[in-house]
């Protein structure tokens, strides 16, 4: 499923204020079908913003978002949302919760549980199945998110840092999980994060966003000769590295100069 | 007057214990199950498993021991300061003559009309402020228009101490049950709806979101994320209000009643039957414990998926 944003702003009401706020203006980007798309910009840039219109929990103020063509109404299982703070429902076990999603899409309940149990061993975590988030580690409950999220099966995976919060190590290994799982199911992944590395590592493309109120500023195409092996170790890494590095700086040099402003 | 403070004191000690019960602490019964599996994790009877069990049992012991010394300490004093008459003995008798009180209305069947005359009343009660609150409450709390209309009015009168409307109670409703089981529901009530409330508004919005994204509709979002989210909150709720309704029952039973506990300690001062008003206070002492310690089982049970 191909992902179009038109002319996409978004403006907030904010108490007090006589203006409305512009998180986001005039962004235009495509994400094509079965790509892997990371997204960057500096903090408060709208990355969030942008996803929740994409998810259609929110509708934009000037443009319009296309999947396939067809302009987001409203949200919808045809895409899959993973959130930073991975959205567990603490009541539900692990297998419950993956669960989830197929109640809302009506899948009859034995092959509702057959379904959840074989996502939750493509992540990694068979044998979890009846713990409570509070009894999972940080990264076993990101796990329990992608798990949700794949198992009803969407067309398009929208990930907001979802590992931010995880240590090197786990971070490392969920990358390279997810790569695997993207390759398999050959969805569309638009995936936000904070780290150059982890942008580069996973994008087939990495869209750079510019500070408040937040434009697509460049997107730059990744591709190495392969994939095997060290990726990080390879020199063109470390050239997109610098690259979208660079084109990041003056970004967050700027959000820096507004943020001293606006508190000043 | 003596009657109406030490009545008043005595129906304090639900509200006091619930504070204590709620402590994470297990219960006797965990202690025990520890000992046992202590004991038994050695599997096959090898010559260490008695040693264990022994050892596992005195643990156990102990453990009660430390609970219950506090209690006893207070027993203790109750039986020695009288006789030593350290206090006036008529109007604090010794414990002792407390229990052979109590003992003797236990056999003439009294205590059991009396108790059994204030729990259904009690139970009444909660029940129905159980029906009415809770469903009042989701509601309140789901649609913010009637939250907005009605917040003024429940903050006064959650401020109004429910005591303080028996008399309007009384006089509208009269003297009979209906009065004192009204009283009851309006004070079970508070808590209840309160808390249903706070759990209804205090559902995290990121897993309202998170749901919202899987295309949960308003209804089913409600039944499946708002719901089972709000139950520890609706718990407490339903926990403190069991306190109150002992802890009013009294109250209401002390006017114009002619069965229940709170009959039996008022009239026992009024005759100057010492002993057998201890024995009514301690007997419902005793009934808000046990109604709070079911209650804080039932909600352990409901929110076991909560981390703290
Ligand atoms: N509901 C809202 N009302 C008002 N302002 C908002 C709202 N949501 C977001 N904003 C503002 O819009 C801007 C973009 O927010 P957003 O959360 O999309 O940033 P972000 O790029 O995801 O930042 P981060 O990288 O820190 O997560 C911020 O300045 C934020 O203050
Ligand atoms: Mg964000």
């Amino acid at each position: 499923m191909k992902i179009r944003f038109q002319g996409v702003g978004k403006e907030f009401r904010v108490r007090g204020a006589e203006r409305p706020f512009t998180a986001l203006h005039d962004v235009d980007l495509d994400v094509r079908a079965g790509e892997f798309l990371t997204l960057v910009g500096p903090s408060g840039c709208g990355k969030s913003t942008l996803l929740d219109l994409l998810a259609g929990l929110a509708a934009p103020t000037t443009g319009r978002i296309l999947l396939d063509g067809v302009p987001v109404e409203g949200p919808g299982l045809d895409r899959g949302i993973v959130f930073q703070q991975y959205a567990l429902f603490p009541w539900r076990t692990a297998l419950s919760n993956v669960e989830f999603g197929l109640e809302a899409k009506a899948v009859p309940r034995k092959e509702r549980a057959e379904r959840a149990r074989s996502y939750l061993d493509l992540v990694g975590l068979s044998g979890f199945e009846d713990r409570y988030p509070h009894e999972l580690s940080g990264g076993m409950r990101q796990r329990v998110a992608i798990a949700r999220s794949l198992a009803f099966d969407p067309d398009v995976l929208l990930m907001d840092e979802p590992f931010a919060a995880l240590d090197a190590q786990t971070r490392e290994s969920l990358q390279e999980e997810l790569l695997r799982i993207w390759q398999k199911t050959g969805k569309t992944v638009l995936f936000i994060t904070h780290g150059i590395d982890e942008a580069v590592y996973l994008g087939q493309r990495v869209a750079v966003m510019t500070s408040r109120p937040g434009r697509i500023k460049r997107i730059l195409d990744v591709e190495f000769d392969s994939r095997e092996g060290d990726l990080r170790a390879d020199p063109r890494f470390g050239e997109y590295r610098h690259e979208v590095w660079t084109l990041l700086r003056d970004e967050v040099a700027a959000a820096r100069a507004e943020e001293a402003v606006s508190v000043g | 007057m003596a009657s109406v403070s030490a009545g008043a004191s005595a129906a304090r000690t639900p509200s006091a214990a619930s504070q204590g019960a709620s402590h994470p602490s297990a219960p006797v019964p965990d202690v025990l199950r520890e000992a046992v599996a202590e004991a038994s994790r050695q599997g096959d009877a090898g010559p260490g498993t008695a040693l264990r069990l022994l050892r596992g049992s005195a643990r156990a012991a102990v453990a009660v021991g430390r609970r219950t010394v506090a209690v006893a300490a207070l027993a203790a004093l109750w039986e020695v300061l009288p006789r030593l008459e350290a206090v006036d003995p008529t109007f604090l008798p010794p414990l002792s003559e407390v229990v052979v009180a109590w003992w003797d209305l236990l056999l003439s069947g009294q205590l059991l009309d009396h108790t059994q005359a204030s729990l259904v009343r009690s139970l009444a009660g909660f029940a129905l402020a159980i029906v009415v609150a809770i469903p009042l409450g989701l509601l309140i709390g789901w649609y913010k228009p009637l939250a907005d209309l009605l917040n003024p009015l429940l903050e006064l009168f959650r401020n109004t101490a429910a005591l303080a409307l028996l008399p309007v109670f009384v006089l509208i409703l009269g003297l009979g049950e209906t009065s004192k089981i009204s009283i009851i529901l309006y004070a079970c009530a508070w808590p209840i709806l309160l808390n249903t409330i706070a759990g209804v508004k205090g559902v995290d919005p990121l897993l309202i979101k998170s749901a919202r994204s899987m295309g949960l509709r308003p209804l089913r979002l409600f039944q499946k994320v708002i719901l089972p989210a709000a139950v520890p909150t609706v718990f407490t709720g339903v926990r403190l209000a069991g306190a109150y309704s002992i802890l009013v029952l009294v109250a209401a039973e002390m006017v114009g009643a002619k069965a229940g506990l709170g009959y039996l300690i008022n009239y026992a001062q009024f005759n100057f039957r010492v002993p057998d008003m201890y024995a009514g206070i301690i007997t419902i002492s005793v009934l808000g414990l046990a109604f709070n310690q079911l209650l804080v089982r039932l909600e352990r049970r409901f929110s076991t998926w909560r981390t703290s």
